[in-house]
């Protein structure tokens, strides 16, 4: 139930994701030398991610890309990460 | 009669693609190998022969994401990039070797791809290539050469019998190093069409992503997680104690009668006081600290190799951003437990400056093997009518003083020091756990023993000959000073009081006294001033003049012993508690003094950093050493 109605909503962050959902990243909504940067690690418009658990306290994601790589994510920056599922 | 300097291969990739583990397997060197992203940090370079006679310079670089863009200069990326530029300027021969991760080839072509932009020689060397068979896939090295118009080689650098292919291949490429073409391709697609995938490979792929996913599953649950976390880090410090402390005391005693030995055989006189009080004493007292070293450094590579670490920046990320800190400054961090000095430089990895800065200026309070002699002395002496367990808790509080007490200073630095209006958040990767490799651990576990004799062996030795020296040539006004020496005393311990370095430590009193440190802490604290560990080596040397010859004791007992000019006991537990107040805090290093110079590019930082640390240490020791006194 909750899924369905998430993935009708507008445009939303990587941060908004819960564990387990997954989405493709839209847009970077960043200085264009940290969005470059990203792009290089791996997290460039048109990856696929999914969160898989959030750290305590307001930790970093731990987010998988569809590449299989596995990042930790800091959760103020992925509110900058547009994703669309 | 060649007297150019070989071509340099320089090894570029992805942070923890893997290009320590193959510099470390072509050099048989010693480049540090962690399963953490960005490990390497300094530019490693070492030569080595060809089977043709033929030599190659191998330089491992830090690793990099990108080589495009304008990478901050003091990071682990500024340093890779401007060592590449650099080379390319020179015009001297050179390729560069792309290490890549067959497990992640998508990503890593993305590096090839800016790399071949660059117009210089490359090669790609193909690493984990076992990894991604046991998945059941395989990467076409012909194919990927074809369409990169660049040598490849596929590898694996955890076989030790893949070195002479390697060599080879660069070997190859080196000589007919020419400029890749620069068509544009999609690294995507190229990897696509490199990879051969069995069917039979999706089950073991599987089964070994479940096996992360399963420890992750436990070791980063929200509840669980930290719990274990900080068992772990109690079990890594109470480790170097429980562990180590029986052969320690081992050696201790052999000492000890050693020392007898040679008085007895060699008699009362100036040279047997050299050989038993300056060298034994003072230098041979600093090396029964050995196994706690060797343990402390096996166990952190254990952390690293595993693929935990990246795990713990993961959980104190939070904590330590709350702190002014970030997830990445964990690294140092942890680093910093065996020694400050490869901590500060590893600090690079650190992307934001001013967390780098508040990093580098709170590792020196990390607690370093160098202060495990003084801790193990004092618990030894002032603690040994409590349990092992009670011990050890003691000894792993003094390292969770150091942590806490570097959390404060980051704290109060973040409300002083700042260079940057926003900080960059945390990216990183979380690599699988692996298995770590035994012959890995015990080289490094050889190389930090051998490292630790050499210096007891080198500096500790002459500065302990010195010291010795000075605390037996008379001071000035050493007439009324031998009068405070203990009625009947010997001649030697009468020569000690009226000492050079006696007068210098009893000038100190004033100041010192508030926190319970008579002139032969004093003397004691001068001496560490530039290497911490001469503290115990110091004391072993005044301890052992002031000693009785016929009946040499462990320097713990002495210590107990110690008497104060009016006959009482001169320290106890306040003492023992303020001195490792002293000894959490104050800076007592300075080669770590001068690698804070060297990455903050200032003598600025370096001076803060002795500042406040000795003042910080010298306000704890008074409150520790008057609160514990009326405590009582």
């Amino acid at each position: 139930m909750k899924m369905s109605r998430m993935s009708r909503l507008p445009p939303s962050s990587l941060a908004a994701l819960s564990p387990g959902q997954s989405a493709t990243i839209t847009a970077l909504a960043l200085s264009e030398r940290e969005a470059g940067w990203l792009r290089a690690v791996g997290l460039g418009e048109g990856v696929g991610v999914t969160v898989l658990r959030r750290a305590p306290f307001g930790g970093p994601l731990h987010v998988r890309t569809g590449g299989g790589a596995e990042l930790a994510v800091d959760r103020k920056l992925a509110c900058h990460l547009t994703v669309a599922s | 009669m060649s007297a150019a300097p070989p071509p340099v291969v320089a090894l570029v990739g992805r942070p923890n693609a893997g290009k320590s583990s193959l510099y470390n397997l072509l050099t048989g060197g010693h480049a540090k190998v962690g399963n953490f992203p960005g490990v390497t940090v300094d530019v490693l370079q070492a030569d080595v022969g060809l089977p043709g006679g033929e030599r190659l310079r191998c330089v491992d670089l830090p690793g990099v994401y990108t080589v495009v863009g304008a990478p901050d200069p003091e990071s682990d990326e500024g340093y890779a990039r401007r060592f590449l530029d650099d080379l390319q300027a020179k015009g001297a021969p050179h390729l560069v070797a792309q290490v890549l991760d067959a497990t992640h080839l998508a990503l890593g072509l993305k590096l090839t791809l800016e790399l071949r932009g660059r117009g210089v020689p490359l090669a790609v060397v193909v690493t984990q290539h076992d990894v991604l068979e046991r998945q059941g896939q395989a990467v076409d090295a012909a194919v990927l050469s074809a369409k990169l118009g660049v040598p490849v080689l596929t590898t694996s650098a955890r076989d030790k019998g893949a070195a002479p292919k390697v060599l080879e291949f660069l070997g190859e490429a080196a000589r007919h190093a020419k400029a890749p073409p620069t068509d544009a391709l999609d690294a995507q697609a190229v990897a696509t069409k490199a990879l051969v995938t069995r069917a039979e490979g999706k089950a073991a792929a599987h089964a070994a992503r479940r096996r992360t996913e399963r420890l992750d599953a436990v070791l980063l649950h929200p509840v669980l997680g930290p719990v274990l976390f900080l068992g772990l880090m109690v079990l890594l410090f109470g480790a170097v104690f429980l562990v180590a402390d029986p052969v320690t005391w081992a050696i201790d005693g052999a000492l000890g009668a050693l020392g007898k030995s040679l008085e007895a055989a060699l008699g009362p006189g100036l040279f047997t006081s050299l050989l038993v009080d300056g060298v034994l004493g003072g230098a041979g007292t600093v090396l029964i600290f050995l196994p706690q070293i060797v343990v402390l450094t096996v166990v952190m590579e254990l952390i690293d190799a595993s693929g935990y670490l990246a795990r713990g920046s993961f959980l104190v990320d939070r904590l330590l951003s709350v702190a002014g800190l970030g997830g990445r400054s964990f690294v140092p961090l942890l680093t910093a437990h065996a020694c400050a000095v490869p901590a500060i430089t590893s600090a690079r990895i650190i992307r934001d400056p001013g967390q780098r800065l508040r990093t580098i200026l709170v590792l020196p309070l990390m607690t370093c093997s160098a202060r495990i002699p003084t801790f193990g002395l004092l618990i030894a002496a002032f603690f040994s009518g409590s349990s092992a367990l009670a011990r050890g808790a003691l000894f792993v509080g003094l390292y969770f003083a150091g942590i806490a007490s570097g959390l404060v200073a980051s704290l109060v630095l973040g409300r002083t020091v700042k260079r940057t209006a926003h900080a960059l958040p945390l990216v990183l990767e979380l690599p699988p756990y692996r298995r770590p490799q035994a012959r890995v651990m015990a080289r490094l576990g050889w190389r930090a023993a051998t490292r630790f004799v050499k210096d007891v062996g080198s500096v500790i030795l002459v500065v302990a000959v010195i010291l010795w020296a000075l605390l037996t040539v008379p001071g000035p006004g050493h007439a009324e000073a031998k009068a405070a020496a203990p009625p009947g005393a010997s001649e030697k311990v009468v020569a000690l009081h009226g000492s050079v370095a006696a007068f210098v430590g009893r000038a100190l009193e004033p100041l010192t006294r508030p926190a319970g440190f008579d002139w032969r802490m004093n003397i004691g604290l001068i001496a560490s001033f530039g290497a911490r560990e001469l503290m115990v080596g110091t004391l072993g040397i005044i301890f052992g003049l002031e000693g009785d010859e016929e009946d040499p004791a462990p320097l713990a007992e002495k210590l107990r012993e110690a008497q104060a000019p009016d006959g009482r006991k001169a320290y106890g537990v306040p003492t023992a508690l303020a001195l490792m107040a002293f000894f959490v805090i104050a800076c007592q290093c300075m080669s770590t003094v001068a690698a804070v110079r060297r990455e903050t590019r200032s003598w600025r930082w370096a001076g803060f950093l002795l500042a406040y640390t000795y003042g910080a240490a010298y306000l704890l020791a008074v409150l520790v050493y008057q609160g514990a006194s009326r405590l009582g």
